[in-house]
């Protein structure tokens, strides 16, 4: 017990402190080389090209890319299934309709704002309540249940987005791709707050029941008779991963493979411990797509390749090495 | 005469939309008492524990556990005092032993981490299934057996005073059955109220107080182990190839 206590307290920290890490130094990662003295002097343009540009896209890369793995441990231990992702249940695809019918009607604000955002967050919602009432049967709801509705509303809405994208023009079909593809910009400090905050309140209220997680992954009457109750925490987790995946989605655009591939690699590691596992999947999630962000950036500069890409170009691929080298259960 | 255990009354139970898999059925378990719950496949065995567990809402009729209707109990303070060992539990699971058998503890401490103490009865509980040499491996890489036993002594580590287990035995080697079930007598010994679907019935004969035959919806036989022995009939509600014979060196149970 001791031993574990230590090792939990080395990933913890360390997963911890790559973060403080990637935040301190990725905004430095650009393809414009930032001359010293005009930042010391806070001087622009190196002075705002840090401050508004790297410093938020990177803080934008390390809570979407926590958010996005983070919700990607929780489905997967609510659900049972080791390729649960954040977007299984449909609330993202959901969340990438409104954002497309956004882009396609050219609404550029919403009642104040911006059309993208909303359109994205009035899709999740709709989205949810629609799974929850096509899951609920006889006043139960199970997780099998939810996964199937969820997949059955996302290749519903995936048929829509395509259809969208083939009714539009040439120059909304071109902006629908892109943001299709996912990737991180820089934001409003006042959006980036809002967001920050809200991420960081779901997903402490999702870690502060790991051990009811825990519970679910061996399965609901192991959960249900060990003083769980069952349907809340199926409905809370399933809203609070749908919190943050949407409100990431709206952000970012689908990022693909931080929420599959972060908390499947570190469970072949760090065993399915939710306690331990789910802290260093948002801590680990966030470095990673930070990190790939900024390779993204420098690598074709001044072209730029979106995060998404690079997620599933680096990600891809590395998933099967680990498979051929059998680390991973 | 004191409160029973369990107290279940005319309890029906039917899937959705489906023909009756339990109908009347009527027991009270007492405090020490151990019962096999026994009967063919599809006799409702699994069904009358998940009733009794909360697990699944009789369509008519009544379970009390310690005298209280299992509705009035909040969850956590139900997982106290009774345990349920379902039939089919995942395997492929990248947990360590300790940490699933610590499971138990979980409605006993809202703590994020479990104390010193949850340890040390996990640890126990661990030792009288002999799995404590395989605490540290996770619950993938262990045989059925051995994982049985793990999800066994999670049960334990509950400290329930009824134990519900659905086929506790099963994966276990003859020398593992005989301990599960002495660890099962044991807690019985000890004052706690005990049923176990087995289909082994000289592991039943030998180590369980009374015997529950289930066929027809309902409750065929209901024996204490004692009187099984002297009339053999109850054992025609499953098998008419089993009979019980008394040899000199005790009575033996002989399939045809």
């Amino acid at each position: 017990m001791l031993m574990r206590r230590t090792s939990m307290t080395t990933w913890a920290g360390g997963s911890a402190a790559l973060f403080v890490a990637a935040a301190c130094l990725l905004p430095f990662v650009g393809p414009s080389t930032l001359d010293w003295s005009h930042v010391w002097a806070r001087q622009d343009p190196d002075w705002s090209i840090l401050l508004e540009l790297r410093l938020t896209r990177t803080l934008l890369g390390l809570f979407a890319g926590g958010a996005l793995a983070l919700a990607g441990a929780l489905f997967q231990s609510m659900l049972r299934d080791a390729l649960a992702t954040p977007y299984t249940l449909g609330v993202s695809t959901g969340a990438s309709l409104g954002a497309v019918l956004a882009i396609a009607f050219d609404w550029h604000t919403v009642a104040g704002v911006g059309g993208i955002w909303a359109g994205a967050l009035a899709g999740a919602s709709l989205i949810l309540f629609v799974v929850m009432g096509a899951a609920t049967r006889h006043g139960q709801l199970s997780s099998s249940s939810l996964l199937l509705a969820g997949i059955a509303i996302n290749s519903v809405c995936g048929a829509l987005i395509l259809l969208v994208h083939g009714l539009t023009g040439i120059s909304q079909s071109f902006a629908i791709s892109r943001w299709l593809i996912g990737g991180l910009d820089a934001v409003e400090p006042r959006t980036l707050a809002v967001y920050v905050a809200v991420v960081v309140a779901t997903s402490a209220l999702v870690m502060r029941q790991a051990r009811q997680w825990n519970l679910l992954a061996i399965g609901e009457a192991w959960a249900a008779t060990r003083g769980a109750q069952v349907r809340r925490a199926l409905t809370t987790g399933y809203i609070a991963g749908s919190v943050l995946a949407a409100i990431t989605v709206a952000l970012t655009g689908p990022i693909g493979f931080v929420g599959l591939v972060v908390p499947h690699l570190l469970r072949g590691r760090l065993g399915g411990d939710d306690r331990l596992l789910m802290p260093c999947a948002f801590l680990l999630g966030g470095v990673l797509l930070a990190s790939c962000d900024a390779v993204g950036r420098t690598i074709l500069a001044p072209a730029e390749i979106p995060a998404g890409a690079i997620t599933a170009f680096i990600g891809g691929p590395h998933l099967i090495w680990v498979i051929r080298r059998g680390g991973t259960r | 005469m004191s409160v029973p255990a369990l107290r279940v009354r005319n309890v029906a139970w039917r899937a959705p939309a489906g023909p009756p898999v339990l109908d009347g059925v009527t027991l009270d378990v007492h405090a020490g008492e151990f019962v096999a719950v026994m009967g063919r496949n599809g006799a409702g065995k699994s069904t009358l524990l998940d009733v009794i567990a909360g697990l699944r809402r009789p369509a008519e009729g009544s379970v009390a556990l310690a005298g209280r209707a299992l509705d009035e109990w909040h969850p956590t303070e139900r997982a106290r005092v009774l345990a349920h060992l379902p039939q089919m539990l995942r395997a492929d699971l990248s947990m360590r032993a300790e940490a699933l058998v610590l499971m138990g503890r979980y409605p006993h401490a809202a703590r994020w981490f479990e104390s010193e103490d949850d340890v040390r009865i996990a640890h126990e509980a661990m030792e009288r299934c002999e799995c404590l040499d395989f605490r540290q491996r996770m619950v993938s890489t262990l045989s059925g057996g051995e994982r049985q036993r793990v999800y066994l002594a999670s049960c334990l580590a509950q400290q329930a005073s009824v134990l519900l287990l659905d086929e506790p035995a099963t994966f276990l080697d003859v020398d593992q059955q005989l301990q599960c079930f002495s660890v099962v007598r044991g807690e019985a010994d000890r004052g706690a109220a005990c049923m176990a679907v087995t289909h082994d019935v000289n592991l039943a004969l030998t180590f369980c107080t009374r015997l529950v035959v289930l066929a027809d919806r309902g409750i065929a036989r209901d024996v204490s182990a004692e009187a099984a022995l002297d009339d053999p009939s109850w054992l025609r509600a499953f098998s008419a190839r089993v009979s019980l014979e008394r040899g000199p060196t005790g009575t033996w149970v002989r399939y045809q």
